[in-house]
């Protein structure tokens, strides 16, 4: 086509681009269904407890290479754009081939775009996020690989043909755009980037220098008088004061509280291990654990501990966090922190632990 | 190498059919979302692309100049999309300490000036190298 006459709308640029943008998607759905698994784990599966900042690590690459992939998959669409113009030559391969295209687009797309405004907490959508956020990922994972199989003879020709000066310059722009929007982002998982990372959607702020997710306003949770901490199991039960709590021996770790939205802030927290409270209260320790929270109606209200994570002497009802009581933002009067979980599954003003049969 | 190809399309297809049996149910709200990035690119943001760089053909006669315009063009709308959903925010969750409490406006225009001085200057440096190249 006349219009398009620049030398980067050819294969030696598009499978070049192609690649780092296979890779990006290929670490962004990798890592989604770890975070996926963490947080609604099939029997089969077992989320480590170590190392303690691994959820951390992984759900920051998975925002990473998502924002990595937003100028990639740019650059590779106008690398192709003429060929959306072409006429078909086979008319049922092209309309197949165009099809499987048309999926891929609008999967990689929506998977972008929807991370993007849930990263920021806003959701201009009627759709449930998680779910479905989910379930086009394995679209666009499944159409990503149908692309690469019909394409394999054209992508190996791209890489055989030399790119010259005017498609290296091109290359050269889209390797900074990516970089620049990386090192933008970057800083909510990455500390020595918070400064620079002006896109960054969280500031390391917050009361007792942690952000916060869900407030105790937002959450609607009122701590009772006479307050206490119910630990129960099949057979028994016990309940503990706030000072009966503090009266056990205390454990202080340094754990990172990672959000399923990529951001990350490690704190000291202090508290008493849960393997301890239920020895204790005179409990087993190797079921899993459901905590439930004073707050009644958000989808995180409860959460459950496997066996790994309870056992596990670095899992703390946390009383105390960087030398300070607990705001009440932060989960007062006692909180669950456990190494190498995801932060809405570190539950915020627990009221009940219920050992499980 | 077909045998090779046919078993990768397979699993792919395998792969993308279990995500749409898992997107069914989701399409009648979700469906405007799904189909609004194809459409968006293709007839708004390609098309405003192809305008730009056939102005810049015009305007900007030097290829060295032109390339180093365009690439900072393109980081720019880069930053610029990146940032829309912390600007606007429809629909948003219950104010949160430490979300969205920078001054992303500043920030933007400080990485803006750097990025448009530093693309200035990588141009002057193209220029000068070219120059030396053939006197």
């Amino acid at each position: 086509m006349k219009l398009f006459r620049s030398p980067v709308h050819a294969p030696a640029v598009s499978a070049r681009i192609g690649l780092w943008l296979g890779i990006a998607f290929g670490l962004c759905f990798l890592t989604g269904l770890a975070s996926h698994a963490a947080q609604h784990p099939p029997g089969w599966f077992v989320w480590p407890t170590r190392p303690v900042s691994l959820y951390r690590v992984t759900q920051g690459v998975h925002v990473l290479s998502g924002i990595a992939a937003i100028p990639l998959l740019l650059a590779k669409l106008w690398a192709v754009y003429p060929r959306l113009f072409e006429r078909p030559t086979r008319l049922l391969a092209d309309a197949l081939e165009r099809l499987s295209i048309l999926v891929l687009v609008c999967a990689a797309f929506f998977e972008l775009a929807s991370g993007l405004f849930n990263v920021a907490q806003s959701y201009p959508w009627r759709f449930f996020f998680v779910e479905t956020h989910y379930a086009a990922g394995w679209v666009a994972a499944g159409a990503l690989v149908v692309h690469i199989a019909v394409k394999l003879p054209r992508i190996r020709a791209g890489w055989g043909e030399r790119a010259d000066a005017e498609r290296r310059a091109f290359l050269r722009t889209t390797w900074l755009a990516t970089g620049a929007a990386v090192l933008a982002t970057a800083g909510v998982t990455v500390p020595v980037l918070r400064r620079i990372s002006v896109l960054a959607w969280r500031s390391p702020g917050g009361p007792q220098g942690l952000p916060v997710n869900r407030t105790a306003a937002a959450a609607g949770v009122q701590v009772p008088e006479g307050w206490r901490l119910t630990v129960a199991w099949p057979g028994g039960s016990a309940a503990f004061t706030l000072a009966e709590l503090a009266a056990l021996d205390q454990r202080t770790a340094r754990l990172p509280i990672a959000c399923v939205e990529g951001w990350s802030a490690t704190a000291e927290w202090t508290g008493v291990p849960v393997r301890d409270l239920l020895v204790a209260a005179g409990a087993r320790t190797d079921r899993p654990v459901r905590v439930s929270s004073l707050e009644r109606a958000g989808l995180y209200a409860t959460s459950l501990l496997p066996p790994a994570h309870v056992a596990d002497p670095l899992t703390l009802l946390a009383l105390r966090v960087n030398g300070q009581t607990l705001s009440p933002d932060h989960g007062y009067p006692c909180r669950v922190i456990a190494p190498s979980r995801p932060g809405v599954l570190q539950t915020k003003w627990v009221t009940r632990l219920e050992v499980q049969p | 190498m077909r045998t090779a190809r046919t078993l990768l399309a397979a699993t792919g297809a395998g792969l993308a059919g279990y995500g749409a049996w898992l997107l069914w149910p989701r399409l009648p709200t979700a469906w405007t979302w799904l189909v609004a990035g194809p459409l968006l690119h293709d007839l708004v943001v390609a098309p405003l692309v192809l305008l730009t760089g056939l102005a810049a053909r015009r305007l900007v006669r030097h290829p060295t100049y032109r390339t180093w315009l365009v690439r900072a063009l393109t980081v720019s709308a880069i930053l610029l999309l990146i940032a829309v959903p912390l600007v606007w925010r429809p629909r948003p969750a219950p104010p949160n300490p430490g979300l969205q409490d920078r001054d992303y406006a500043t920030g933007l225009a400080i990485w803006l000036a750097a990025l448009w001085l530093g693309a200035l200057l990588g141009a002057l440096a193209a220029r000068r190298r070219d120059r030396r190249r053939r006197p």
